[in-house]
């Protein structure tokens, strides 16, 4: 037996605790997921039977399953503009000699919204966006821009613009924080260089900044456009899908499917699409990714 | 064969550890010779918790041998949470449940204790409940459930309001759009709603399509199996209810206020008439101390259906079909819905109590008590139409109706998709 056998094996050793772990809570759900979506069963009634492929046709032909796949692709779209987008020109603003001695207070104010819990953030937006009492008709009105006061979470064209622009309020100073993190890292000399030979500002930013934390941002996209598939909290709590199905994402059809109409095979069929969807896009990211460290 | 033991030994402890894990919770159960009931409620706030710590308290002074394991969970969540933890090992003995609809899917599944010959068994206990407050817990005959609330829907009014137009309580449905023309032309807010929770105008459709589609057809449409929603009366009450908005009788943006941000708006005197529950009479009486009324839905001239009927249903409890102890269980049931406890239960929380003559006078709001006299006159009740019909045909109702009152979605197309739902619940 040679040592390094012996040193593999030691390994070994100490990594099953933690895969058996990870194959028995997160490997093993999933397969049994996908078998349970073949099955019409529900929590509370012995027995199930088999439908086969029906619930995935179903699914297709489900009209509210393309309303909220848009809504998570709105989600994914916005939530990359602004945490993304925004969080790096924040980010980037901050750092910036004139004003980086008060970014300790702008870190921390921008940073705070994303500590509050999701359900206490929910509840406040309801009343910020409540037509008669709330903050923004309330602003609105003060401005004098009446015409413009709204039933923002009432009307089924503006409610998931609302329950979005919550998330963005909430995630947006966390990006920027990471952003931040990332850029104190790069070395000040190569300000100081392109400083020297009259580069601008935005010139600095998209020519050194950005490739400097490509990686960070990188990270961020995936973080971001996986957590906008797999939203849930925010629309629950402040819509539950409605009015009627407007603001319905995959996470509240699905809970809506297992906990409200006892269609558990249902369920395990849109938990099938969500985590083929969030595979697909973590195999796409994960190739730009490598693609960016090669070059 | 050294590594393979070592492996062997690694996935045994940690197989071992999972299984600790699993099963420690029930390992303490058999150490003592006391039996242990769980008990499921629905009334974890603070002033209705003590109630129900109080009564449990109670109960095991007087049964030493019976522990109880109390626990509660709200309104909504309660939803979910039954139908987790009847899917479980771990079902509690006797749990809350809505009667109507919500209790039979528990029925058929095969869930539910049949209670019908433990109420047989003690007939003074089976003729202490009024008669209607049973029947919306029963199937085929035979009793599932044991109500501790009877609940009614009511339109309660601001007497100084309805004083201001010199209005009177309306005798139908007509007189009743007259007091709201009335009210708008006056400039006041003739009715409050919150529909962000959908169920609040789920309420008034209950009552209207009770009284505009006959009798014997709904109670078809709404039985699972058979439920086809094609009679007219379904898409008239659907029209009313639009109108009601489309008037402008209903306050501005109904679907982006809670019910609780109504009532206290209500409180505030910010509208004539709102539409609540036999329970919250006593906060509407804490807040309009008086100065305040209620009448029922009116009848309906060319509606269908019976036109005496009352919106309401009690809500109460099931005891588990896999109970080890159902002697106990009935025993803590009957505790719970003694003269004594329900006369308690009216005067500590206010509530309409099933058991006859436990809300009287003496022990409730004047108000109060006169709505169990009217639920009790009355021909029939009519539950909840979203715990009375298929969770999935429910589901179709509650999310259209917000569409139906900004106006996105018409009566027809709602029915539409209320029939097809039918169709394929009738098929599952």
């Amino acid at each position: 037996m040679t040592k390094t056998n012996q040193n593999a094996r030691t390994a070994i050793l100490f990594i099953l605790p933690a895969l058996l772990l990870i194959l028995s809570f997160v490997f093993l759900p999933i397969v049994l997921n996908l078998f349970y979506s073949l099955y019409r069963w529900n929590a509370f009634e012995a027995g199930r039977v088999f439908v086969g492929l029906e619930y995935y046709i179903r699914l297709f032909k489900d009209p509210i399953f393309y309303t909220a796949l848009k809504n998570n692709f709105l989600f994914a779209v916005i939530s990359l503009m602004f945490q993304v987008g925004g969080g790096l020109i924040i980010a980037a603003i901050l750092e910036d000699k004139l004003i980086r001695k008060f970014q300790p207070f702008f870190r921390t104010v921008i940073f705070m919204p994303s500590v509050v819990s999701i359900v206490v953030v929910g509840l406040l937006w309801q009343l910020i966006y409540n037509p008669e009492i709330g903050l923004v008709n309330g602003a609105l009105h003060a401005i004098g821009q009446s015409d413009w006061a709204h039933s923002w979470l009432g009307d089924s064209k503006t409610a998931i613009y609302a329950v979005v622009a919550v998330s963005q309020w909430q995630y947006t100073g966390y990006m920027t924080m990471l952003f931040l993190i990332a850029m104190q890292k790069i070395p000040a000399e190569y300000y100081e260089a392109a400083m020297m030979d009259g580069a601008s500002r935005i010139k600095t930013f998209f020519s050194i900044t950005v490739p400097q934390i490509k990686e960070m941002i990188l990270v961020g996209t995936v973080v971001t456009v996986i957590g906008a598939f797999k939203v849930f909290d925010e629309v629950y709590i402040m819509t539950f899908g409605g009015p009627g199905r407007s603001t319905e994402v995959l996470g509240t059809m699905l809970y809506r499917a297992a906990f409200r109409n006892d269609e558990m095979g249902y369920a395990s069929t849109i938990g099938t699409m969500i985590f083929l969807i969030t595979l697909t896009l973590s195999l796409i990211q994960l190739k730009l990714g490598k693609s960016g460290q090669e070059v | 064969m050294r590594l393979k033991t070592k492996v062997l030994v690694v996935v045994t402890l940690i197989f071992g550890l999972l299984i600790t894990g699993c099963t420690s919770a029930t390992g303490g159960e058999n150490s003592s010779d006391k039996i242990e009931l769980k008990f499921l409620h629905k009334w974890p706030q603070p002033q209705y918790a003590p109630y129900f710590e109080d009564v449990v308290k109670e109960f095991e002074k007087q049964n030493p041998n019976i522990k109880i394991n109390m626990e509660a969970i709200a309104d909504e969540p309660m939803k979910d949470k039954l139908r987790v933890v009847l899917g479980g090992n771990d079902v509690p003995d006797i749990m809350f449940s809505w009667s109507g609809e919500f209790a039979k899917k528990f029925v058929r599944a095969g869930a539910a204790l049949d209670l019908t010959s433990y109420l047989n068994e003690d007939t003074a206990w089976k003729n202490s409940f009024i008669p209607a407050s049973l029947q919306p817990f029963s199937s085929d005959g035979k009793n599932y459930g044991i109500p501790l609330r009877f609940n009614g829907k009511f339109f309660v009014y601001n007497k100084d309001i309805f004083d201001k137009y010199q209005l009177k309580e309306p005798k139908n449905f007509d007189e009743f759009l007259q007091v709201l023309e009335t009210l708008k032309q006056g400039g006041e807010t003739p009715i409050i709603l919150g529909n962000q929770g959908p169920w609040a105008a789920i309420h008034y459709l209950t009552g209207l399509n009770q009284k505009m589609v006959p009798n014997d057809v709904r109670l078809k449409d709404y039985n699972p199996r058979t439920g086809e929603f094609t009679d007219p009366g379904y898409i008239k009450a659907m029209e009313m209810l639009r109108d009601l908005n489309k008037e402008g009788y209903f306050m501005e943006n109904v679907n982006a206020s809670s019910h609780d941000m109504a009532l206290q708006l209500f409180f505030a005197g910010k509208g004539a008439i709102f539409y609540v529950e036999l329970e919250e009479f006593p906060d509407i009486e804490k807040n309009l101390k008086g100065n305040w009324d209620f009448f029922a839905m009116p009848p309906i001239k060319e509606g269908k259906g019976n036109q005496n009927f009352i919106t309401g249903a009690p809500d109460g409890f099931i005891v588990s079909s896999k109970t080890e102890h159902p002697k106990e269980a009935i025993a803590f049931l009957k505790f719970l819905t003694s003269k004594e406890n329900a006369v308690k239960l009216a005067e500590q929380l206010g509530w309409p109590s099933p058991i006859d003559g436990a809300t009287n006078p003496d022990t409730a709001l004047k108000q109060v008590v006169e709505g169990v006299d009217m639920m009790k006159e009355a021909e029939g009740m009519v539950e909840w139409l979203d715990t009375d019909v298929h969770a999935k045909v429910a589901g179709v109702y509650l999310t259209n109706i917000q569409l139906l009152l900004d106006g996105t979605k018409s009566p027809e197309e709602i029915m539409k998709e209320v029939q097809d739902v039918a169709k394929q619940v009738q098929m599952d």
